[in-house]
């Protein structure tokens, strides 16, 4: 079954943790998706919880790669992210990001990237497989920060792609 | 900038609150108490006990237990012998069920957890491929495009359950006199019927043999089972055991539920009847048990070298090692093939709970709470080498400080014991023990260090862990049904103990830090049974923990917050507290009306976004148009001049009047704003007309002559919050305001307040200090402010951290510099 191939292949050197939710590795992210009008430019900005982004280097890089001590690290993680973050429009032409860097602030790693100028896109197809390939129990949620609204997906277990159509949503939102 | 509009004489100043509403039209015509089926009015503020359970002689309404409370007590007897060799489990247990109901029960309910690991359990039935929330490996399900996946720990995972029989095996189930009682297993459920009906305030006791496979936790997920470390010396290897949810344990029989049979899902945690126990647990002789309760028999298990340790550690200054990491290497580089038996008590508890190994180090330091029902406290850490030397550096200190800040904040530590124990799970808690997943890194050189997040890691997991012995095992909330009971309220006490610890470490519980959860389209009510959740994290730690944060530093203030805290904390020790019992305490003994609170936070999905839309600023008319006039005069001097004349006088087009000057009239010598007696008989008139108090107060307001701004606010995100406002003078000077949250009551969507002030207002900023979790800071400002987003702030100032580098390691880098001379410079 060709299935199971593609398993063996793409986890091989997955190691897992598991035990109860506490505060430290969580294995959530959230990226905030800011069409940025003042600026022009869509702005995209992945949060992490150190945290998990620690134990991810040492496994996506190698044993000793150290996210808190070395900027190399954090530029290899921003640079990780921000591939395997993807944006298509409604006609499934890519939305090329530009990557713009990273910081650690507080208990977070944020991983930055943007487009400019902001188009008339219709509709985004979101793909967000950061850290999913090494924890697929890794959940990523996305706020898309459209108009006056925010709609959210999220990539969790099978989830790989999803879209949505861009206007305001329903909602008690204000319109603006 | 404030913003002029035209004045407004003293009558019309207090009209000046009668703006029309803001009309919106209701999106939805769905009637509930809150929002009706006419107008836009919801009802934020409205009062909860329609929504909470009605209260009765067991549970008051003021949020204590009530005069009729009752709970049944459920005593074990066990002897339990693990088998090494074939990690198995057998046990025999004898229990006593006092029935302290006012019901009578012909049948009672036990929790078979072990059976969550069967392969027909309702767990493994009911998983949904790929779904959401499961706890344990990874499946992706996969549809036209994409190809199923099982992750290879799935797969381990499905092997480990075909290769191993698990889940309890029971032998026996017996009455006190060896009759046979009969018995139905439901999943992870088990009745066993009495032989007669257990009358109210009756006992009785029946007896379970039962055995089972511990599962390898690294492959199954669990809250406890074995690590297996094969590179150890000795041949074969050796294993940690943890041993939690290890033997049959009674559902719990509640006054709000009845029976607590909620099968057991792998979520939602457990819901447990206080009791004694008495329990002799026999391992291979060179093993160290860590356990729930104390010690009975020291001198049949321990050398009389660990005993006079154990003694020392009570009053030292720092933790003395029982067992040494010398001593504990060289126990895990042979084997044995004796046994011991180590005997331990514990009243009170709701849970029991133990760890083996022959690979423990083991530490102890003595904490005295004097005044105590327990004056003296063992906090004690058991881990193996790959723990050390962090263990050995933080956990048991770790463990003193938890039980120092969490006393401050409840009640003094119940338990002569306090354990952290490392091995496979990653953070777990049980009465007296905790189970903590922290390890270090073997470097080439031998040596172990750690990261400074490890570090962080460590001691956070030992706070909350630890922190849990308060809630929920002696504030023994329902955990099945409400995670954020224990789990919410402990975050947000780690989070006060963490900052205790290091205030320089970013602990968390920021509220500025839930807002990405918070304005998500993913989420449910934290009023949600915890296996209905869909992101567990924040739903029911990060967010409650926010939420009691924000109480207690901004809507209640500390002093109000921690008495109530505490006299919910002491009511329920001991006892099963429901969150009706929480909110109502919380407002019975701090006299703060929280409905409102418990509703936005607690039973809606709403966020916190209020917007600061537009100031206006008003000025008091004198009434005495020798005044008011000149005034009058002024503002109009000092309009603009209009566009067209001025472009006309720049062009030199003639102007009549100027070219005319001998034409005039009265009315080029007196304006519109000349006064006349008939104006100022009329001011005459009208202060005549005041009576004494009124002249009183209004010859002051003229005299003072003070500035009044009207600020507007509208509530975008749904919750309703104080609005705390920073309002910065023209002078340079700034003040604080704060108005509390019932500003909303009759107008949940817009609201005015009212400043009044003697100097002129130059800007005002709402929640300056980021206090209350609100999701835009750009429509905080007025006049508004450019707020560049984290990519545009990030582009403008490129951020670095130095923080968390591994100096442990680093340290030993040698210097590749040419100036060796220079070699003992800094």
């Amino acid at each position: 079954m060709k299935t199971a191939r593609t398993v063996f292949l793409l986890l091989a050197t997955a190691f897992f943790f598991f035990g109860p939710v506490h505060a430290h590795q969580q294995k959530l992210a959230i990226t905030r998706l800011v069409f940025n009008e003042r600026s022009g430019s869509l702005e995209v900005m992945h949060r992490f919880y150190l945290h998990d982004a620690e134990h991810a280097v040492r496994q996506l890089f190698d044993t000793t790669a150290d996210i808190l001590a070395t900027e190399e690290t954090r530029v290899r993680f921003g640079h990780y992210v921000s591939e395997l973050f993807q944006l298509r429009d409604e006609s499934g032409q890519i939305i090329a990001l530009d990557f713009v860097g990273q910081e650690i602030e507080g208990n977070h790693i944020w991983v930055y990237q943007e487009h400019s100028p902001l188009e008339n896109w219709q509709a985004l197809s979101v793909r967000h497989g950061a850290l999913r390939e090494i924890w697929p129990e890794q959940t990523n949620m996305v706020n898309i920060e459209y108009k006056a609204g925010i709609r959210t997906l999220t990539f969790f277990e099978s989830i790989d792609e999803l879209s949505l159509t861009l206007r305001a949503p329903d909602g008690h939102q204000t319109p603006e | 900038m404030t913003r002029q509009l035209s004045t407004l004489t003293a009558s019309t100043l207090f009209a000046a609150t009668l703006f029309s509403l803001s009309l919106t039209l209701p999106l939805a015509a769905q009637a509930d108490a809150i929002k009706q089926t006419k107008g836009s009015f919801e009802d934020k503020f409205r009062q909860l006990d329609e929504t909470l359970p009605t209260n009765n002689s067991y549970r008051t309404a003021s949020g204590q237990p009530g005069h009729a409370y009752w709970q049944q007590q459920v005593d074990y007897t066990i002897e339990a012998t693990l088998d090494e060799a074939n990690r198995r489990l057998i046990a025999s247990q004898t229990v006593s069920y006092a029935n302290n109901s006012p019901d009578t029960l012909k049948y009672l309910w036990l929790q078979l957890d072990q059976n969550v690991f069967k392969r027909n359990s309702l767990s493994e039935l009911s998983d949904d491929f790929g779904g959401t929330g499961r706890r344990g490996p990874a499946v992706q399900a996969g549809d036209a495009d994409t190809p199923a996946r099982l992750s290879l720990g799935e797969l381990r995972r499905q092997q480990y359950m075909d290769d191993t029989e698990l889940g309890y095996e029971i032998h026996a189930v017996e009455t006190a006199s060896g009759n046979a009682l009969p018995y139905t297993i439901v999943g992870t459920l088990m009745r066993i019927d009495l032989d007669r009906p257990l009358n109210p305030g009756s006992d009785t006791r029946f007896r379970i043999d039962f055995s089972f496979n511990i599962v390898e936790e690294d492959a199954i997920s669990a809250r406890s089972g074995y690590e297996h470390f094969p590179d150890d010396e000795r041949p074969g290897g050796n294993d940690i055991f943890l041993m939690a949810q290890w033997f049959p344990r009674l559902a719990a029989y509640t006054d709000y539920e009845g029976w607590t049979n909620k099968e057991f899902l792998g979520r939602g945690e457990f819901t447990l009847e206080f009791g004694d126990y008495e329990v002799a647990i026999t391992v291979p002789d060179d093993h160290i048990v860590s356990s729930t309760g104390t010690l009975e028999n020291p001198r049949q298990v321990l050398t009389a070298t660990q005993i006079q340790r154990l003694e020392e550690a009570e009053n030292a200054a720092r933790p003395v090692y029982i067992v040494t990491p010398e001593e504990a290497l060289e126990n895990e580089r042979e084997g044995t093939d004796g046994s011991k038996t180590w005997r331990f008590k514990a009243d009170n508890v709701r849970d029991f709970s133990w760890a083996s190994s022959r690979k423990f180090i083991w530490d102890a330091k003595g904490y005295q709470q004097p005044g105590a029902d327990v004056p003296l406290v063992m906090a004690m850490s058991f881990f193996p080498k790959e723990g050390d030397p962090l263990w050995s550096e933080y956990s048991t200190e770790a463990v003193i400080h938890t039980l120092q800040v969490y006393s401050r904040f409840s009640f003094d530590y119940p338990y002569p014991v306090a354990q952290s124990v490392n091995g496979p799970v990653g953070g777990m808690e049980y009465p007296m023990i905790t189970f903590n997943g922290p390890r270090t890194e073997l470097q080439d050189d031998g040596s172990r260090t750690y990261s400074l997040a490890e570090k962080r890691f460590l001691i956070s997991v030992v706070i909350h862990e630890i922190g849990h012995i308060y809630f929920p095992m002696t504030v023994n909330s329902d955990e099945r049904q409400w995670t954020w009971m224990d789990e919410g309220i402990n975050s947000f006490l780690e989070a006060v103990a963490s900052r205790e610890w290091d205030p320089d470490m970013p602990w968390g519980v920021e509220p500025s830090d839930i807002v990405g959860y918070m304005v998500s389209s993913d989420q449910q009510p934290i009023m949600t049974q915890s296996d209905s959740v869909t992101r567990l994290g924040p739903n029911a730690y990060g967010k409650p923990a926010t939420a009691l944060d924000i109480l207690r530093e901004t809507i209640m203030g500390r002093e109000l917050f921690d008495f109530a805290f505490r006299e919910y904390s002491t009511r329920w020790r001991f006892k099963r507290p429901t969150p009706a019992d929480f909110f109502r305490t919380m407002e019975d003994a701090s006299g703060v009306d929280l409905d409102w609170f418990w509703r936005g936070w607690f039973y809606s999905t709403d966020h916190v976004d209020i917007s600061l839309d537009s100031i206006y600023q008003m000025r008091l008319d004198t009434k005495d148009p020798d005044i008011d006039y000149p005034r009058r005069r002024q503002e109009q001097a000092d309009k603009p001049e209009s566009l067209a004349s001025a472009r006309n006088r720049e062009q030199g087009i003639p102007i009549w009047v100027e070219q005319n000057p001998d034409v005039r009239d009265f009315y080029d010598d007196n304006d519109q704003f000349t006064v006349t007696n008939k104006e100022r008989n009329a001011y005459d008139s009208f202060l005549d007309g005041l009576e004494d108090w009124e002249r009183t107060v209004f010859e002051r307001a003229v005299a003072e002559d003070k500035k009044y701004y009207v600020l507007e606010f509208s509530n975008i995100g749904g919750l309703v919050m104080p609005l705390i406002l920073q309002l910065n003078y023209a002078d340079g000077s700034s003040e604080d305001m704060y108005v509390p949250a019932e500003i909303w009551r009759r107008s949940p969507q817009n609201v005015r307040k009212l400043v009044v002030s003697d100097k002129d207002l130059l800007s005002v900023v709402l929640d300056p200090r980021w206090e209350t979790a609100d999701a835009n800071i750009e429509n905080n400002h007025y006049p508004r402010r450019i707020i560049p987003s984290r990519v545009e702030a990030y582009k403008a100032a490129q951020g670095s951290s130095l923080i968390g580098r591994d100096i442990m390691q680093d340290i030993k880098t040698e210097r590749k510099s040419a100036n060796t001379e220079d070699e003992t410079e800094q």
